[in-house]
C-alpha cells in the first residue's frame, strides 16, 4: 500500500500536465481578452482604458446589427432546419422505409468529414457562373446570360449560404437521432398499428413527443453553436459585399486582426461567448425542468 | 448502424415519400462532390464551354500542376504532423486526466472537473487574441509548436468528459488488487487503465482526428510561412488565388476532400457511434 502523500503526489500528476495546458491557453487569455475589451489599443504603443465604450458602440454599430442577425438566421436554419429534417430523414431510415437504407446513411453522412472552408469553396464553384446551379438555370430558362445575382441582394445574400448549412449538418442530426430512435422498444410501434394508428399519427403522437428532450437538447447546442460560425462563411464571403453576410465571429476578426482594433474586437467575442453561455444555462435550467417531471 | 425496426411496412404514400425525399437529398450532396471529380479532370475551356459535360479526355494535368503550385505535399505532411501529434497528445493528457479525475478520492477531483467542462463552452474567438500576442512575445508564431499546443488544449475538454464517464466505469476492485500487488500508479494507468480504455479511446482519437484535421483559424493567423500551411489553409487560399484556372482550383478540393473520404470509409462506423451518442457538433 503507498501512503497518502504520494498517493496526492501520483493523482496530480495525472491531472496537472493537462489542466496546466487547458488553463494556460483557454482559461488565462480569457481573463485579457475580457481586460482589453474595455480599452482601446491598436496592437502597439500605450493602452488606453475607455470602461464600457466598446461596449456601448456595439449597440448603435450598424455591422454589428447585420452580424447578429444573421448569427440569428444561423440559430433558426438550425433548428428549423437542419434539425426537423434530420429527424424525418432518420424516421425514414429507421422504419425502412426505402431499400438500401445503409447505402443511403452512408451518402447523406459524408459531408461531416469535409472542413468547412473546403466546403465553402466547393459551393462557391457550384454558385459561380460555370457551376452547376447556373448552368442548369440557363438550360431550364433558354436565358444564356443568367448568373447568381443573389449574393449582391441586400435582402438575401445570406440565403446561400443557410442552404450549404442545411446541407453540410443535417446528417449530424439525423444520425443523432437514428441512435436515439434505436432505444425505443419496437414493441411501442407495434402496439400502436395493433390499435390502427395511422403512420403519420404513430409519427407525430409517438416518436416525436418521446424524442422531444433529444429535440430540444440538439435545439439549444446547436444554437450555442451557431454562434461560433465563423470558417464556412469567412471561406464563402468573407462577411461581404459590403458585410452582407457578416456574422459576429467573422465580424471580430476583420475588426482585431485586419483593423487592429483590439480593443473594439475583444468587446465582440466577449458578446459572442455571453450569447453561448446564456444557451447553455437555458439548457441546464430546461434539463433539469424535464427531468423533474 | 443496425436497423433494428422490422416491423410492418409503413404504407405505400409514405414508402413514395421517402424515396423521394432521400433521392433528393442524397443527389443534393453527393452530385456537387461527383460533379468536382470528373471536372477537375477537364481543361480549362471544356470547364467554361460545358460545365456539366463529363470530360472528354481526362487527364490529370491539373492535379499535377495544382500540386506543385500551391505546394499541397508541404501541407499534406504538414496536415498530417499537426494532427498526428495533437491527437495523440490529446488522448494520454485526456486518459491520465479521467483517471485522476475518477479514481483518486480528493476533494479537487470535483474542481477540475467543473473547471474542464466550462471549456466546453470557449471559443476560438475568445482567446485567439491574447494567445497570438502570448505566441508573438514567447516566439512560438510560426511554429509547429506553436499551432499543435492550441489543438491539444481545445480538445483537452470535450476528451476528458468523454473518457471521465468511461473511466469512471471501471471497477475499482480491478485497481485495488493492482495496488495490494504492489504496482505504482503510473504502472496502474499504462498496464490497466489504457488498455481497459481502448475502445472509448478508438471513438475519442477518431472525434480528435477529425476536429485537428478541419481546423482552421489556429494555423491561418499563427504561421504566415507558407512551409507550416496546413491542407485546408493551403487549398483555400490557393484556389482563392486562382481567378479563372477553375481546373486547378477544382483539382486543389479534390485534394483536400480526398484524404477525409478516405477516412470516412475507413471509420464510419466509429464516426457514426461517437456522433450519435452525443458528441456536440463543431
Amino acid at each position: 500500500m503507498v501512503n497518502a502523500r504520494s498517493k496526492r503526489r501520483s493523482y496530480l500528476s495525472f491531472v496537472l500536465p493537462a489542466f496546466v495546458i487547458y488553463a494556460a491557453i483557454m482559461v488565462f487569455p480569457l481573463v485579457f481578452t475580457l481586460g482589453l475589451s474595455f480599452t482601446k489599443w491598436k496592437g502597439y504603443g500605450p493602452i488606453e482604458f475607455v470602461g464600457f465604450q466598446n461596449y456601448a458602440r456595439l449597440l448603435s454599430d450598424p455591422v454589428f446589427h447585420i452580424g447578429l442577425r444573421n448569427n440569428v438566421l444561423i440559430v433558426l436554419i438550425s433548428v428549423f432546419g437542419q434539425i426537423p429534417l434530420g429527424l424525418l430523414l432518420a424516421y425514414m431510415l429507421h422504419r425502412r422505409m426505402v431499400k438500401g437504407a445503409k447505402l443511403f446513411e452512408i451518402l447523406i453522412f459524408l459531408p461531416i468529414t469535409i472542413s468547412s472552408v473546403i466546403v465553402a469553396q466547393l459551393w462557391n464553384r457550384v454558385f459561380s457562373p460555370v457551376g452547376i446551379l447556373p448552368t442548369i438555370v440557363r438550360q431550364l430558362t433558354g436565358n444564356h446570360d443568367y448568373i447568381m445575382t443573389i449574393f449582391e441582394n441586400k435582402d438575401f445574400a445570406f440565403v446561400p449560404i443557410m442552404f450549404v448549412l442545411l446541407w453540410q449538418h443535417t446528417s449530424l442530426y439525423m444520425v443523432i437521432f437514428l441512435a436515439n430512435l434505436q432505444r425505443i422498444p419496437d414493441s411501442v410501434i407495434e402496439a400502436a398499428k395493433m390499435e390502427g394508428a395511422s403512420e403519420g399519427i404513430i409519427f407525430r403522437k409517438i416518436i416525436v413527443p418521446i424524442l422531444a428532450p433529444v429535440v430540444f437538447i440538439n435545439s439549444i447546442l446547436a444554437i450555442s453553436g451557431s454562434f461560433k460560425s465563423f470558417d464556412l462563411i469567412y471561406s464563402m464571403t468573407g462577411g461581404g459585399p459590403a458585410h452582407l453576410t457578416e456574422v459576429m465571429a467573422v465580424y471580430m476578426y476583420n475588426t482585431t486582426f485586419v483593423f487592429q482594433n483590439y480593443g473594439y474586437g475583444s468587446a465582440i467575442s466577449i458578446v459572442i461567448i455571453l450569447f453561448i453561455v446564456a444557451a447553455i444555462m437555458l439548457t441546464k435550467a430546461a434539463t433539469n425542468k424535464l427531468n423533474m417531471v | 448502424m443496425q436497423y433494428r425496426s422490422r416491423l410492418a411496412i409503413a404504407p405505400l404514400h409514405w414508402r413514395i415519400s421517402a424515396y423521394i425525399i432521400m433521392v433528393l437529398f442524397t443527389l443534393i450532396t453527393v452530385f456537387p462532390l461527383v460533379w468536382l471529380g470528373y471536372s477537375s479532370l477537364k481543361p480549362n475551356a471544356e470547364i467554361v464551354q460545358h460545365p456539366l459535360a463529363l470530360p472528354q479526355a481526362p487527364s490529370f494535368d491539373n492535379y499535377v500542376r495544382a500540386w506543385t503550385m500551391g505546394g499541397l505535399g508541404t501541407a499534406l505532411e504538414n496536415s498530417l504532423i499537426y494532427t498526428g501529434i495533437a491527437t495523440v497528445s490529446t488522448l494520454f493528457l485526456a486518459l491520465a486526466a479521467a483517471f485522476g479525475l475518477a479514481k483518486f478520492p480528493f476533494k479537487s477531483a470535483k474542481f477540475f472537473t467543473w473547471a474542464f467542462s466550462v471549456g466546453l463552452m470557449l471559443t476560438v474567438h475568445a482567446v485567439i487574441v491574447p494567445l497570438f500576442l502570448a505566441e508573438v512575445r514567447i516566439g512560438l508564431i510560426n511554429t509547429r509548436l506553436g499551432v499543435i499546443l492550441p489543438y491539444v488544449a481545445f480538445d483537452l475538454p470535450m476528451s476528458i468528459l468523454i473518457a471521465l464517464s468511461y473511466v469512471k466505469g471501471i471497477p475499482d476492485a480491478l485497481i485495488e488488487s493492482a495496488e495490494i500487488d504492489g504496482a505504482k500508479y503510473r504502472q496502474i494507468f499504462w498496464s490497466l487503465i489504457v488498455p481497459l480504455s481502448a475502445p472509448v479511446a478508438a471513438t475519442m482519437a477518431i472525434l480528435s482526428f477529425l476536429r485537428h484535421w478541419n481546423e482552421f483559424l489556429f494555423v491561418f493567423i499563427f504561421t504566415t510561412k507558407k512551409a507550416l500551411k496546413s491542407l485546408p489553409v493551403a487549398i483555400t487560399q490557393f484556389a482563392g488565388r486562382q481567378n479563372i484556372e477553375y481546373g486547378l482550383q477544382y483539382a486543389s478540393l479534390v485534394i483536400g476532400i480526398m484524404p477525409m473520404i478516405l477516412f470516412y470509409m475507413l471509420f464510419h462506423r466509429q464516426l457514426v457511434k461517437g456522433f450519435g451518442e452525443g458528441a456536440l457538433k463543431e
